[in-house]
């Protein structure tokens, strides 16, 4: 029965799909990564007035609503916008613009607790060791690896099965291939489904589904498996 | 090399811990630091491993003071200086990466590069000065253990050859043996003796007087904050000058 569904899905489309959600979320995850360690290591051990403000806001931002995400990120990259000169909007790249903005507060307040949990006997006695600060920021987040692990992919699910965001910004775009067939150029997996499925092909928004459920899945089941390492090594 | 404190006061959020505090850590000795807890111990150690500077006073080294020299000259000083402390601190790795952690943050970024080629390949030399150490603490035979599932005991011994490892020319021991049974004590003493036996300038805070008396050459009094007595450990214990030395040594003052 499902040779009869699947029958006549278009495999270069979807893994075109595929491929671009991939790029964007992983390159999202990346930079939100680079941003978010250093920023994690450096709130952990500094006090400043306020700092209970802004861990507050990181954590709101967790929940922050996508779309609006998307669409202060849409009027930034606009023709009349302050970035619009770049001429990012409906690109790949303005996707990854709007996914980094949502995967860093997740990827953020996740490492500053793991951060937050390394003790500070461990800091001392790096230091002691004739460690510098940044020696002792690498062993914390060396100490940390488990809850830094656990926080990016928790950005990663966050970032590939978003919707809201990608479709305001990047279109949702497909091209016609040289073959006449249909190849992604912003299309991901989330906004590849709502098209498919307004549009009645069933079969391929069932495909992508799946694609995107293995997926998140496979982030998941990582996540449980570094979380459990960790209580291990502990 | 010689730790000198001179006049050292220090205190957090406003409440004094050390009052006008100096003495001498001389090489080739150990120096007992005795006192009731919390009578400024720790802080003291901490100071003279130059963790942060004093609200007064100096410590100076055969460099000089050390608060007065440039960051990366106090660098330097404070590489030649190891601090064991009381607690439970080590990094969840391997014993041997434990050990080697002090040798490892001495090198420079394109050392380190080397380094983890040359282990890769099995060809680095931190090996025979991580084994050195261990062997020093009795531990020759634990280096590939995880450090978590180490006793208390032994992990207190490891980080002895995490200070150990990387030939200071100074260690302070901050009550090394306070939660240990008298077996893993006599392992830690034993160090303390070797490492003093070495030339290097040792001293040891302790609220044990028995411990003080069997392995120290001098000893300091310390008591709210102030150093009440200093002198040759025998004599400080025979015949102290200060009243209230005299009472903390033989157990008769309650906190």
């Amino acid at each position: 029965m499902l040779d009869g569904i699947f029958a006549d899905l278009d495999a270069a489309y979807i893994v075109s799909i595929v491929l671009v959600s991939l790029y964007v979320s992983t390159a999202a995850v990346a930079i939100s990564t680079a941003i978010s360690l250093p920023t994690a290591v450096v709130l952990g051990f500094t006090d400043f007035p306020g700092k209970g403000l802004v861990t507050s806001v990181i954590s709101t931002g967790m929940g922050f609503p996508s779309v609006v995400v998307g669409l202060v990120v849409l009027l930034l990259l606009s023709n009349s916008g302050p970035l619009g000169s770049f001429d990012l909007l409906f690109t790949p790249e303005a996707m990854i613009a709007s996914q980094t903005v949502l995967a860093t507060p997740v990827i953020l307040s996740v490492s500053l607790s793991a951060v937050e949990g390394v003790g500070q006997e461990l800091r001392d006695a790096a230091f002691a060791a004739g460690g510098t600060a940044t020696d002792v920021s690498l062993l914390v987040l060396r100490e940390a690896r488990y809850g830094i692990v656990t926080a990016i992919l928790a950005g990663y699910g966050r970032a590939i099965s978003e919707v809201g965001s990608v479709l305001i910004v990047g279109g949702n775009i497909a091209l016609t291939a040289p073959d006449g067939g249909r190849v992604s150029f912003t299309q991901t997996l989330t906004t590849a489904i709502t098209i498919e499925a307004r549009k009645g092909n069933f079969e391929t928004g069932i495909a992508l589904g799946v694609v995107l459920v293995a997926l998140a899945l496979a982030v998941n089941v990582l996540g449980a498996r570094f979380r459990d390492g960790g209580r291990g090594a502990a | 090399m010689r730790l000198v404190a001179d006049g050292l006061s220090h205190g957090f959020d406003g409440v004094a811990v050390l009052d006008g505090v100096s003495l001498a850590v001389e090489p080739g000795e150990v120096l007992a630091v005795v006192g009731p807890s919390g009578t400024g111990k720790t802080t003291l150690l901490r100071l003279l491993a130059l963790f942060s500077p004093p609200d007064a006073g100096t410590v100076a080294t055969d460099a000089g003071d050390a608060w007065a020299l440039s960051a990366d000259e106090r660098l330097a000083v404070r590489r030649r200086i190891g601090l064991v402390s009381q607690h439970r601190d080590l990094f969840s790795a391997s014993v041997a990466r434990n050990v080697s952690y002090g040798l490892h943050v001495r090198r420079s970024w394109g050392e380190r590069v080397r380094a983890s080629a040359s282990r890769a390949l099995g060809r680095d030399r931190v090996p025979d000065r991580v084994s050195d150490a261990l062997a020093s603490v009795g531990l020759a035979d634990k280096a590939d253990r995880n450090a978590s599932s180490l006793s208390a005991g032994e992990a207190q011994r490891v980080g002895v050859a995490r200070a150990l490892a990387f030939d200071p020319d100074a260690l302070l021991f901050d009550e090394p043996t306070s939660n240990l049974d008298p077996r893993n004590t006599a392992v830690i003493e034993g160090a303390v003796r070797e490492a003093r036996d070495r030339g290097i300038a040792v001293a040891l805070a302790t609220h044990d007087m028995h411990q003080a008396e069997r392995v120290s050459d001098r000893t300091a009094v310390l008591l709210d904050g102030e150093c009440i007595e200093y002198g040759p450990t025998e004599r400080v214990f025979d015949s102290p000058g200060d009243e209230r030395a005299r009472k903390f040594i033989d157990g008769e003052l309650v906190y």
